[in-house]
C-alpha cells in the first residue's frame, strides 16, 4: 500500500475518528484498513442504517463511511437522519457504480461526499482531506512518515 | 437551487413543461413541412423561431442543457445559408426527438438522454459557414446571449446582487472526464458552492446530462476567490476551478451589457410573439386535412405569456371536483329514492309534487355542473393526433414505405387522462399499420392500388363515447393465418379454433402471447404487443374493434368512455343479486322465456329474428322442468364490435347513472367485476367488466363447456360474500346470493 501522509484533527492533532458501515464485513474491513494507512482511527462500525445512527449517537466520529444499500435501514436515509440530528456530521458515501441518483439524493440530504466502489485508497484519501478541510480542520503533518 | 420563491419555481416549471411540449411539437410539424418544401423561408424562419421560443423558456426555467442546445441550433439556423441546407429539416426532427427526451427527463428528473450526436450534426452544419459569416448585428446579439449564459431571471438576481454591494463571482469547475459520477459531482459542486455564499445561477441544472462537461456557476459570496476555488476542487470531481469575478469587468461583459442585451431579447421576444399567430396557423396546415384552429386555444401560448384569463390547474383538482360531483349523483339518488318512498306513504300530499320539482331542478343543476367539471377536462383529440404526421413519416421511412396520412376528428374533445393514456396504444397501432398492414409501393402497384399508402385517423362521439380510428388500405389480416398462427402458439386447441368466428379470431391477435415474433409480420398479423392495446382499453373501460377486408384494409376501432369516473348503466338482476353493465354497451334487451332458450352443441341460443343469438348465462341454470320452462327472463343483447351475444339475466332494474368506485383486490377477486357502485337506497351494486365476460364467453364456447357457463358468477358472489363483501355494510344485495349452487 501507498503511504499517506497522516491526516489529523487540527484542534487536537490526534488521529481522524471514523465510523464505518457497510453490511458487508469485508467491506468494512477493507475500508478499515484503508483509513488506518491515512493515520485515521476506526471508532465503530456498523452493518445497517439502524446501528449506524446509534453508534454515531454514541461516538460522535469525525468521519462516517456510509454503505448505500443496505438491510434495514438504507443508507441514505442513515445518513438523512444523522445530519438531521447532527448537521456537522462528516458523511462519505460509498456506492457501486450505477447508484448515481442515489448519491445525489445522499447528498441532497446532508451526505458531504461520495466515493465509489471498490474505492481506491489515494481516491478516498483525496475525499478524506477535502471533507476534513471542509471546515478548515485538518492539518496535514507534511512529514512522509506513515 | 436556490432560485428563490420556490412554489413560482415549481409553477412556472409546469408551465413551461406544458409550453414546451407545444414548442417541440410545433418544431416536428415545422421541420416536416421544410422537408415537403425544402428551402421555403417563411418555414425556416418560424422553425427558428419555435427553437428560439424554446430556447427562452428553458433557459428561463434554468434548464441548461436544453437552453444551450437550442441555441446552438438557432445560432446555426440563423446563418443564411445553412437555413436553407437540405439536411434542416432531418436535423429539426432529430432535435425534436432530443429535446422531448431532455423535456421528459427534467419533468421525470431522470437521467438526460445524450444529446452529443445532435450537437454534433448541429456543428455539421455550421460548419460550411464559420462564424465570420455572421451579420454583424447579429453577431453583437449572438454574442450577447452567448455571454450572458444566465437566464434572465438570474440576471437579474446578479445584478440585484451586485447593486447591493456583493460579490458576485463567475465559478466555472469542468468537471474530471475521468469521474465516473458526474451528476453526483455537479450535486456535490452545488453543495460547496452553497456553502459558500448564494448561489444565484447554477448550470446544469437539476438532474443532468450524461456527459456533465464542467459545472458552471454565479455565486455570491464574501469569501476569497483562492478560498472559493480551494472549496471547488473536489477530488475525483473537479479539475482546475476557475473563479473570477462577476462584476468588476470591462463593458463587454455580461452584467455591464445586461441591460442591454436584455432590451435586445425583449425586443426580439415581442417580434416572435407577433409572428406566431401566423407561424401556427402554417403549422396547422401541416396536419393535412384539417386546421385545428379550434384546438388552438390549449396549443397556442407557446409562450410562458398566458393570457390572464386562462387558469393553468393541476388535473387533480379536477379529479377532486369531479369526485364530489360523484358523491352529489349519489346524494340525489338517495333523494330520490326517499322521495320515492314519501310517495308511496303519502301519495296525495302537496308537499310531494314540490319535492318532486324540486328533484327535478337539482337534478338538471346537477347534470350541467357534472358535465361542465368533465368538460373542463376535456380536450380535442387533436393533441394526440398532432404528433403522428412525425411517427407516420419515420416509421413509413424505417419501412421504405410512403403513407400519407389523414386526419379528421381532432376536434372531438376526450377526458385528458384518457387521451394520454391511450397515447401509446394508440402509437403502437399506427406502427403496426404502416409497418405490417400497408403494403410495399411495389406490392401496392401490383395489387392495383396507388402506390402511396394512406393511414387514416378519425375520431368522432358517438352516444356516451369517443371512438377513435386507425385504419390503413393494407393488405388486411387473413383471419385464417391468423388461426393457424395462433393454433401453431399453442393459443388454442384445434376444436376451439374451429368454432371461433371471424371476428373472435381476429381478436387473437389481442391476446397476450399472440407471438410477437417477426414471422408473424410476415403474414398480415400484427401481432406485435397488440395485447397491451387491450389491456389499456380494459383498464380504460374501452373496447377494441377490428375490421379488416383481405386487400383492401384494416380499421382499428376503439370506443372509449367520455370519462372514467361516472357512468351511465343499466342494472339487472341475476339470481337475487344486482349487477350493472355500461348502458352504451347494451345493444337491445329482448324478453323471452326460458323454453325460447335451445341448446345449440353446448351452449345456449336464441332465436332473436332472424339471428341465432348465443347466449351468456350468467346465473345457475335452473333445473328444467314445466315451470322452469314458463320463467321469464330478459337477454341484454350485448353488441361490441362484430360479436354479438346475449346476456341472461332474470330481472330489471332499470338505469342510472354510477358513479364508480373502485374495488379493492380484497374485496373481489375476479375480473368480471370491474367496480362497484352504491344506490341511493344504500344497495350495492357491481359493475361488471365487459372484457372479461366477453372473454369469458369466447373461452366458455371455445371450451365446449356449456354447462361450466352457466352461473358464471356464482362464484364471484360466494368469494365476496365469504369475504364479507365490499363497500361499507350496504348488506341488502348481498346474503341472498342464494342462487349459488
Amino acid at each position: 500500500m501507498e503511504k499517506f501522509a497522516p491526516v489529523k484533527r487540527s484542534e487536537d492533532g490526534q488521529p481522524v475518528r471514523y465510523l464505518i458501515v457497510d453490511d458487508s464485513v469485508f467491506a468494512r474491513k477493507n475500508l478499515a484498513r484503508m483509513v488506518e494507512t491515512f493515520g485515521g482511527q476506526v471508532v465503530g462500525e456498523a452493518g445497517d442504517g439502524v446501528s449506524a445512527i446509534s453508534e454515531y449517537e454514541r461516538l460522535t466520529p469525525d468521519i462516517v463511511l456510509m454503505d448505500i444499500t443496505m438491510p434495514q435501514m438504507e443508507g441514505i436515509e442513515a445518513a438523512e437522519k444523522i445530519v438531521r440530528d447532527h448537521p456537522s456530521a462528516r458523511i462519505v458515501m460509498v456506492s457501486s457504480v450505477g447508484y448515481q441518483e442515489n448519491i445525489v439524493a445522499a447528498l441532497q440530504r446532508g451526505a458531504r461526499h461520495f466515493v465509489q466502489k471498490p474505492v481506491k485508497p489515494e481516491v478516498l484519501y483525496e475525499v478524506i482531506k477535502y471533507v476534513m478541510r471542509d471546515d478548515g480542520v485538518t492539518v496535514r503533518s507534511a512529514g512522509a512518515g506513515a | 437551487m436556490t432560485l428563490p420563491p420556490e412554489d413560482r419555481m415549481t409553477e412556472l416549471r409546469q408551465l413551461f413543461f406544458e409550453t414546451a411540449g407545444e414548442l417541440v411539437q410545433k418544431l416536428n410539424d415545422e421541420a416536416m413541412r421544410l422537408e415537403k418544401s425544402p428551402g421555403d423561408a417563411e418555414t425556416a424562419r418560424s422553425l427558428r423561431r419555435t427553437v428560439h421560443t424554446l430556447k427562452g423558456d428553458a433557459a428561463a426555467c434554468g434548464f441548461r442543457e436544453l437552453s444551450e442546445l437550442s441555441h446552438e441550433f438557432e445560432d446555426v439556423l440563423a446563418l443564411g445559408n445553412t437555413a436553407a441546407a437540405a439536411s434542416v429539416p432531418e436535423i429539426a426532427l432529430r432535435a425534436a426527438d432530443v429535446f422531448a427526451a431532455l423535456l421528459e427527463a427534467y419533468r421525470t428528473g431522470t437521467k438526460l438522454p445524450s444529446i452529443m450526436s445532435l450537437r454534433a450534426d448541429i456543428a455539421r452544419l455550421a460548419h460550411p459557414a464559420p462564424g465570420g459569416a455572421v451579420k454583424a448585428k447579429k453577431k453583437t446579439r449572438k454574442a450577447a446571449a452567448k455571454e450572458s449564459r444566465w437566464s434572465e431571471y438570474e440576471q437579474l438576481a446578479i445584478t440585484h446582487a451586485v447593486a447591493k454591494g456583493k460579490h458576485v463571482h463567475h465559478v466555472v469547475v469542468p468537471i474530471d472526464p475521468q469521474c465516473v459520477m458526474p451528476i453526483a459531482g455537479r450535486q456535490m459542486i452545488q453543495l460547496a458552492l452553497a456553502s459558500l455564499g448564494e448561489v444565484l445561477a447554477l448550470y446544469p441544472l437539476d438532474g443532468s446530462l450524461e456527459r456533465i462537461n464542467q459545472v458552471e456557476a454565479a455565486l455570491a459570496s464574501e469569501k476569497p476567490a483562492e478560498q472559493i476555488r480551494a472549496k471547488c476542487a473536489i477530488p475525483t470531481v473537479a479539475l482546475n476551478v476557475r473563479v473570477t469575478p462577476l462584476c468588476a469587468q470591462a463593458p463587454s461583459h455580461p452584467l455591464r451589457k445586461v441591460p442591454a442585451a436584455d432590451s435586445e431579447l425583449v425586443d426580439s421576444e415581442v417580434n416572435d410573439k407577433a409572428a406566431m399567430p401566423a407561424a401556427s396557423e402554417a403549422a396547422a396546415g401541416v396536419t393535412a386535412t384539417e386546421a385545428p384552429s379550434t384546438a388552438e386555444p390549449a396549443a397556442a401560448p407557446a409562450v410562458p405569456a398566458v393570457p390572464d384569463n386562462l387558469l393553468r390547474v393541476d388535473a387533480e383538482k379536477i379529479d377532486s371536483v369531479l369526485n364530489l360531483v360523484g358523491e352529489l349523483i349519489l346524494a340525489k339518488s338517495m333523494l330520490q329514492q326517499t322521495l320515492l318512498e314519501f310517495g308511496q306513504r303519502f301519495p296525495k300530499d302537496v308537499l310531494r309534487g314540490k319535492f318532486a320539482d324540486a328533484m327535478a331542478f337539482q337534478g338538471r343543476v346537477l347534470n350541467d355542473l357534472q358535465h361542465s367539471v368533465m368538460k373542463i377536462r376535456m380536450v380535442p383529440v387533436d393533441q394526440l393526433f398532432r404528433r403522428f404526421p412525425r411517427i407516420v413519416r419515420d416509421v413509413g421511412r424505417q419501412c421504405g414505405k410512403e403513407v400519407e396520412l389523414i386526419v379528421r376528428g381532432g376536434q372531438t374533445d376526450l377526458d385528458k387522462s384518457i387521451l394520454d393514456t391511450i397515447a401509446e396504444p394508440m402509437t403502437h397501432l399506427v406502427r403496426n399499420a404502416i409497418g405490417h398492414g400497408i403494403e410495399t409501393a411495389e406490392e401496392r402497384v401490383r395489387a392495383g392500388k396507388r402506390a402511396q399508402g394512406t393511414l387514416r385517423l378519425g375520431a368522432y362521439h358517438q352516444g356516451n363515447q369517443v371512438v377513435i380510428e386507425v385504419s390503413d388500405d393494407g393488405h388486411g389480416i387473413d383471419a385464417e393465418k391468423v388461426r393457424q398462427r395462433a393454433l401453431s402458439q399453442g393459443l388454442l386447441r384445434a376444436d376451439q379454433a374451429a368454432r371461433l368466428t371471424e371476428a373472435e379470431t381476429l381478436d387473437l391477435i389481442l391476446r397476450p402471447g399472440f407471438s410477437t415474433a417477426e414471422e408473424v409480420t410476415e403474414i398480415s398479423g400484427r401481432g406485435v404487443g397488440l395485447d397491451v392495446v387491450q389491456s389499456v382499453l380494459g383498464r380504460l373501460k374501452g373496447t377494441i374493434q377490428i375490421e379488416t377486408t383481405l386487400g383492401r384494409g384494416t380499421t382499428f376501432r376503439m370506443r372509449l368512455p367520455l370519462t372514467l369516473a361516472i357512468i351511465r348503466a343499466l342494472m339487472f338482476r341475476v339470481d337475487q343479486r344486482l349487477y350493472a353493465l355500461p348502458l352504451n354497451a347494451v345493444a337491445e334487451i329482448a324478453r323471452t322465456v326460458e323454453e325460447e332458450i335451445h341448446q345449440v352443441e353446448h351452449y345456449d341460443v336464441l332465436q332473436l329474428r332472424n339471428d341465432v343469438l348465443p347466449l351468456l348465462r350468467l346465473g345457475a341454470k335452473p333445473p328444467s322442468g314445466p315451470e322452469t320452462a314458463r320463467r321469464k327472463v330478459f337477454v341484454l343483447v350485448i353488441n361490441s364490435g362484430e360479436r354479438k351475444f346475449g346476456v341472461v339475466v332474470d330481472a330489471l332494474e332499470g338505469e342510472d347513472e354510477l358513479v364508480i368506485k373502485a374495488l379493492d383486490d380484497q374485496s373481489i377477486t375476479t375480473d368480471l367485476v370491474s367496480g362497484a357502485s352504491i344506490l341511493g337506497d344504500g344497495r350495492v351494486v357491481l359493475i361488471l367488466n365487459m372484457i372479461a365476460l366477453m372473454e369469458r364467453f369466447t373461452r366458455g364456447r371455445t371450451d365446449a363447456t356449456g354447462p361450466r357457463m352457466a352461473g358464471l358468477l356464482s362464484s364471484v358472489v360466494a368469494a365476496e360474500s365469504s369475504r364479507g363483501g365490499i363497500g361499507s355494510g350496504e348488506v341488502q344485495a348481498r346474503g341472498t346470493a342464494g342462487g349459488q349452487s
